[in-house]
């Protein structure tokens, strides 16, 4: 917990400082630039001058000559100090306008996780949104926006054109290297590091300062806390738990094991979860093991997904034996719970609904 | 004597099942059942096992068969782009979310995959009214190199769901072992084998060339024909089965050419059931190693036969096959 707040801190202070840096380093090579332009002119203009008379063969032809050859010279040079007159005057511009936006909140957001996406719309930022991964379905509109590729392989050509402020990513599903390759080229980026639902408000409200968007941050935090206090006070506090397991996939057995949402979500709601012991998030799991462990309930996600009752009946078929397919406690759930963003409170409450 | 050996396998065979059906991630005591044990064994284990034994039985029957027809050590049932043929197909079947005939679709496209592909091989390693062995190996490698690009070009374009479930169908997973898989897979592999094994004499010929063979009476283009389409029929059969597993078709035939000889006759029964035997622990080693978790089995059959190869290739004074 500590750690994660820790890093969610030093994301926002490092960006920041990054980008003053930045600014230091361009105006001093703006400076340079105009110091040596004049140097530069001063040098060939006197050059011009003192060496003229004296070349070697300064008959008549060579002075008409030369004369020529010093009008194409100045020619040169004038148009040379015009461009480094607009160059500067560009750079000073685009200086003023980072200055500018660097002070003001990112108006051009990237996001490359689904579950970022989701709480950026959910924070009302979905307008400021240039893009997201092709993973990224919800909300609908969030279909509509460019894509720059997937969570684990964006593509470095597509962020960049689409020129963001800032790139928001998770530690969860994208590669640190990139985030490492965005600072490089200068690119602002805002890492979100929770992975459990009791990181959540935190890391939203910290999101919600760093993006400019702290009252809807606040109020989405809030929600979630409220939530989360609400089923920890409700926590039934009989000593047998119900024994729950939540299906990801039929076949081959996926289910939700420990460090997931899911297993957050029925920790929360005071049952136990028959794959909290496994060694992996989402593990493959053994059947024999499923019906020695005998859940009184079984969630199968995605269960809105037209063949999901279909490749499930097998699976249940042979679970027959286990109390949760004997007194018909299979519940079909949505997807909800599957990314850790505000649908989370949705999924709590669907599941709670199905264990009452 | 190779009669003996072959009773001593079928007898190492039986035990291994015995002992798969009631080792596991927890022990069944056969002669105390309670109701999840039964279901345990006669609805989860007992099918599975037979799928790992029709699985390794296929496997090693059509390398011991392959090798001898390409004339090459290293070929095995994979070599000919059978299994990515198949991969591809259930690969496109796992991420595309089809299910148009149940549990059963993704089996009947990877079949359907490795059928596709040893027809083309075929066709194409045919010229002037037979079938040779280089252009048959060349053009299994080749298609496999196209078929092996599309699947990973497909897996980098598909989410991550659909990405994990892939790979552990091309690992070879056996959890999806089901009664049901076990009719049409045991038909396809049996026919297979039999016919490899009345093809036997004819395999022993032909691996001492063409000419020969031709000379003792055989005709090398048919029997080649005939034995590749057993070949094809076993390997297609054992990845719908259960995906991919490595291993057991090139190296378990070598292992028994190390105990019994070359003689195809004893070589094809000994290889399918060393094969069997094989799959079967590694199974049994996969589901129980880690528990509540399973293993591909692929992996294991590689890690626990490679060393063992290793060290018989170091014992035994074989120079070829």
């Amino acid at each position: 917990m500590e750690k994660g707040e820790d890093e969610v801190n030093q994301g926002a202070i490092l960006s920041p400082r990054r980008e003053d840096f930045f600014l230091e380093g361009e105006r001093e090579l703006t400076m340079t630039v105009f110091g040596s332009q004049r140097n530069f002119s001063t040098v060939l203009n006197s050059f011009c001058c003192i060496l003229a008379p004296r070349l070697p063969g300064s008959n008549s032809q060579g002075c008409r000559r030369f004369i020529q050859l010093r009008t194409v010279t100045e020619n040169f040079l004038i148009c040379l100090k015009t461009a480094f007159f607009f160059f500067s005057l560009f750079t000073l511009y685009s200086l003023f306008l980072t200055n500018a936006s660097a002070d003001n909140a990112p108006e051009r957001i990237i996001s490359l996780a689904p579950s970022t996406t989701e709480i950026l719309f959910a924070l009302g930022l979905g307008e400021k949104i240039v893009g997201v991964t092709s993973f990224c379905d919800y909300p609908v509109e969030a279909r509509e926006k460019a894509k720059i590729g997937g969570m684990s392989n964006p593509s470095l050509e597509a962020v960049l054109s689409l020129q963001p402020d800032i790139v928001v990513m998770t530690t969860d599903g994208n590669p640190k290297e990139f985030e490492a390759r965005l600072r490089s080229l200068n690119i602002r980026t805002y890492v979100f590091t929770a992975r459990r639902i009791r990181e959540l408000p935190v890391a939203i409200r910290d999101m919600g300062r760093v993006l400019g968007a702290e009252e809807p941050s606040r109020m989405l935090s809030a929600e979630i806390e409220k939530a989360i206090s609400r089923l920890g006070n409700n926590r039934p506090s009989d000593s047998r738990k119900k024994k729950v397991l939540f299906i990801v996939w039929p076949e081959p057995l996926i289910v939700a094991g420990p460090g997931t949402a899911i297993d957050d979500a029925l920790d929360l709601l005071g049952v136990e979860n028959i794959a909290g012991n496994a060694k992996t998030a989402y593990p493959k799991y053994s059947i024999e093991e499923v019906l020695y462990q005998s859940p009184d309930v079984i969630f199968i996600g995605k269960g809105m997904q037209a063949n999901m009752r279909e490749v499930s009946r097998g699976l249940l078929h042979k679970l027959g034996l286990v109390p949760a397919v004997k007194n018909g406690s299979v519940f079909f759930v949505s997807d909800s719970l599957y990314r850790l963003g505000p649908r989370i409170i949705k999924g709590i409450e669907e599941l709670e609904t199905c264990l009452k | 004597m190779p009669k003996i050996k072959i009773a001593l396998l079928i007898a190492l065979l039986f035990s291994v099942c015995i002992l798969a059906l009631f080792l596991g991630p927890r022990g069944i005591n056969p002669l105390d059942l309670s109701d999840i044990d039964r279901t345990i064994v006669f609805s989860i284990r007992l099918p599975r096992v037979l799928i790992s034994l029709l699985m390794g039985m296929a496997l090693g029957a059509s390398g011991a068969v392959l090798q001898g027809i390409l004339r090459n050590p290293l070929a095995d049932p994979y070599i000919l782009g059978i299994s990515s043929g198949a991969s591809l197909f259930a690969a496109f079947g796992i991420i595309m979310g089809f299910s148009f005939i149940g549990t059963f679709t993704i089996p009947a496209l990877a079949f359907t995959g490795a059928i596709l592909t040893g027809v083309i091989v075929g066709i194409i390693g045919r010229k002037k009214g037979g079938i040779w062995p280089e252009r048959l190996l060349l053009a299994g490698v080749g298609l496999s190199f196209l078929f092996s690009a599309l699947l990973m070009l497909m897996l980098s374009l598909s989410s991550d769901e659909g990405l994990r479930r892939s790979v552990l169908w091309i690992f070879g997973d056996l959890s999806l072992s089901e009664w049901s898989r076990i009719p049409y897979g045991s038909v396809f592999i049996l026919a297979g084998l039999l016919l490899a094994m009345t093809r036997a004499k004819a395999l022993n010929a032909l691996i001492l060339g063409d000419e020969l063979a031709h000379s003792l009476g055989f005709s090398p283009h048919t029997e080649r024909l005939v034995l590749f389409v057993s070949v094809g029929l076993m390997t297609a059969a054992s990845v719908s089965l259960g995906g991919m597993i490595g291993f057991i078709g090139l190296l378990v035939p070598h292992i028994i050419r190390f105990f019994m000889g070359a003689d195809s006759k004893v070589l094809i029964p000994a290889a399918a059931l060393g094969g069997g035997v094989l799959l079967c622990v590694a199974d049994l080693i996969s589901r129980s190693v880690l528990p509540p978790m399973e293993l591909p089995a692929g992996i294991v059959t590689a890690i626990i036969g490679s060393p063992y190869f290793l060290y018989l290739l170091r014992r035994k004074n074989v120079l070829s096959i």
